[in-house]
């Protein structure tokens, strides 16, 4: 459905349009560089910390640098965790709950914590609300910011990665992008195939607005886990 | 909030007050320190090969280009406007055009009350802070709440921001916890300890945000290919105020476009290195639309607000590049006025060098006072340095003192142009650098005469040399 328009569109544009057709001041102290060529997109930002032979390498580091805790795991046929990892995050848990996002690898470890006795909801708001942990998938991740990528109509909503204390997202490896260009330069080819929200998430909750020191968990998830799976279902 | 300080206060008195307060001082050195330090070691992980042998690489290559994105896309503002706006309308969202800040805020109050909400979330947002949007929202009965952690600091004291990206920057632990007890109910047992202050804002903002029916941001970007809007939140504040709240409302600022997302990518690589060093902020949350069949959350509808307030005015002028700006914050950190005097001095809403820019050429219909806001610098350029889109700063603000000496008194430019005939002549110079002399002009410049008084006040005058230095080199000594 179409959205509805206020205002007078002409109108608001005519002041911009009359302007530019007076032709554009140039700033002479500081002359601007030539426009680029007509049709040529931006040129691609080069990121210094990127291994292009190890993403794998590369993505763990970054997340590390943005306090986030970077698995690579071999996911089972039905797509369970190792279970050791599964101990660790049953045991961080205690007894609270956990929300699962709509993706079927979401789903397979939500499977994996309920048969350890979770109790596992599917992520409405209010469950989200009261979890301690999200478990999610991603439909991308970036090796260079160490970002996961989230797409709202794949997960069923945004609440699993946003209201509970922990998020767990799982990503198999063969989504590992290279740079955000990566991602990002690719989402104008199919403006209709763009979710209502995609974000990507670059590490835990922060906030520095108190003397600028970092502390975790202002208003998201206070703990980020990605675990990178090969293999899997 | 009461509305900002261009309020018949002079820049000399609230300047004079910044410095005043040893504290504030304090917490906004360390601030701007730590930021600018982080924004070189973000920048210097990035990389570029030069198209051309000899043009600049790296970060400095890619400011440039970036410079060139930004020039390209106000080139094409109109048309890509209309191109975005199409997006928007064709995903369902909402556009409204709003040529002045009281027609932003007249279409915000109408959708606020035709969702019957009595409570607004908000996420951090300088283009509402520039319309005077919270106290509309309050004219109309209705609760206004910031959920940026430093924006709800600033809202609780009932201040404005002093920095565009860390609002309470200005203040310290001490104040902060003070400020919870006395004005959010927090116990009076609430310690200093930064972490236990945000688990208690956390605690505090959830409530808020599960309750809100409506939800207000800025936009930090606007694709126009796709019709998207980017916000950029460490703390997820931009998050939650997208996907509790049944209504969304953007106020997008008309110049903040990129046409595709090539320059999206670009200005984003370089958005959060420039602001606080961070690769990426914690979220960059791209919203096309409304909330989709089958997802559990989201806003059911989605508001556009285009908002113009003067800004088409710069367009092709001598301001132009102005209308580049993404609102970093870098330029703030680097500047030796802002470290001394923190933001609210500015008067306005945008602080730093770009407010110095932003105030005089925005503000000033309404506050005729705003134009002396241009002299808050020193014209070093540290600004231009630092900024990612290279914006020429100081270039502007020289332009914006040039236009505001343009309108001085005759009584001060016939003074000026006295004192540049005296010395532009040796005779001449040699008789007003006479003890004597020097004495009656130093007493004119503070205050005997009315002209100059204005440019004395603040001012040292140098005391003269017992001997002056053509009477010893005649004398041979």
């Amino acid at each position: 459905m179409t959205g509805l328009e206020t205002g007078d569109r002409q109108g608001f544009l005519a002041p911009a349009r009359r302007r530019l057709a007076g032709g554009i001041a140039t700033n002479p102290v500081h002359p601007p560089p030539p426009a680029p060529a007509p049709g040529a997109p931006a040129p691609l930002p080069g990121y210094r910390n990127l291994d292009p032979d190890d993403l794998v390498a590369t993505f763990a580091a970054s997340l590390a640098e943005v306090d986030g805790t970077c698995h690579v795991v071999d996911a089972g046929p039905d797509g369970a965790l190792p279970g050791e990892l599964v101990d660790r995050i049953v045991g961080e848990l205690g007894d609270r709950s956990a929300v699962v996002s709509g993706e079927p690898a979401a789903r397979a470890v939500g499977r994996g914590l309920a048969a350890r006795g979770v109790t596992v909801h599917d992520a409405t708001v209010a469950h989200a609300a009261a979890a301690g942990l999200g478990i999610t998938g991603a439909v991308a991740a970036i090796a260079a910011t160490g970002s996961i990528v989230l797409d709202s109509r794949v997960a069923g909503g945004r609440s699993a990665s946003l209201l509970p204390d922990a998020h767990l997202c799982v990503v198999s490896v063969n989504s590992l992008r290279a740079t955000p260009a990566d991602v990002l330069r690719g989402l104008g080819s199919e403006p209709d195939a763009l979710p209502p929200s995609l974000v990507l998430v670059t590490g835990p909750s922060r906030t520095g607005d108190i003397e600028q020191l970092l502390t975790l968990g202002a208003h998201g998830p206070t703990a980020l886990r990605v675990v990178l799976v090969t293999g899997g279902p | 909030m009461t509305g900002h300080q261009l309020d018949g206060t002079t820049l000399r008195q609230r300047t004079a007050a910044a410095v005043a307060d040893e504290r504030l001082r304090a917490n906004v050195a360390r601030a701007v320190d730590r930021f600018a330090g982080h924004r070189l070691t973000g920048l210097a992980e990035l990389d570029h090969e030069p198209a051309v042998p000899g043009e600049p690489g790296g970060a400095d290559g890619l400011r440039r280009a970036a410079r060139a994105a930004k020039l390209q896309v106000l080139a094409d503002l109109p048309d890509l406007l209309e191109r975005f706006a199409d997006r928007v309308l064709a995903r369902g969202g909402h556009v409204c055009w709003a040529p002045t800040a009281a027609d932003a805020r007249r279409y915000i109050v109408e959708v606020v009350e035709a969702a019957g909400a009595t409570r607004v979330a908000k996420s951090k947002s300088m283009a509402t802070e520039e319309i005077d949007l919270n106290p509309a929202l309050e004219a109309a009965g209705k609760e206004v709440v910031e959920t940026d952690l430093g924006e709800w600091i600033v809202q609780l004291a009932g201040e404005t921001p002093s920095h565009i990206i860390a609002p309470a920057l200005h203040r310290d632990r001490h104040q902060i916890r003070d400020l919870f007890v006395d004005r959010a109910a927090a116990s009076p047992g609430l310690g200093t300890d930064p972490a236990e202050l945000v688990r208690f804002a956390r605690g505090r903002l959830r409530e808020v945000f599960l309750g809100a029916e409506v939800g207000i941001t800025g936009a930090n970007i606007a694709v126009a290919e796709t019709g998207s809007i980017v916000l950029v939140t460490n703390e997820g504040n931009g998050r939650l105020v997208t996907a509790l709240p049944r209504v969304h409302v953007a106020v997008l600022g008309m110049e903040r476009l990129a046409a595709d997302w090539a320059q999206a990518d670009l200005l984003l690589a370089l958005l959060a290195r420039s602001a606080t060093g961070q690769r990426l902020s914690s979220y960059t949350s791209i919203v096309t639309g409304a909330r989709a069949t089958g997802e559990a959350d989201g806003p059911d509808e989605l508001h556009v607000v285009i908002l113009d307030n003067g800004r088409s005015d710069l367009l092709a002028g001598e301001h132009h590049e102005m209308l580049g700006c993404i609102r970093c914050g870098a330029c703030l950190n680097v500047c030796p006025v802002y470290r001394q005097t923190g933001g609210h001095a500015y008067g306005w809403v945008y602080p730093g060098p770009m407010g110095a820019v932003l105030t005089p050429l925005l503000a000033g219909d309404e506050h005729p006072e705003a134009a002396e806001v241009a002299g808050a610098s020193t014209l070093c350029g540290a600004c231009m340095d630092a900024c990612p889109v290279q914006i020429p700063l100081q270039d502007l603000l020289l332009s914006l003192r040039r236009a505001k000496a343009a309108d001085a008194g005759r009584a001060e430019r016939a003074a000026w142009r006295a004192w540049s005939a005296a010395w532009s002549d040796g005779r001449r110079y040699a008789a007003t650098t006479r003890a004597a002399t020097w004495g009656r002009w130093a007493a004119s410049l503070t205050g005997h005469l009315p002209v100059g008084r204005g440019w004395a006040r603040g001012r040292t005058m140098p005391r003269p040399a017992a001997e002056r230095f053509r009477d010893r080199w005649r004398a041979g000594s």
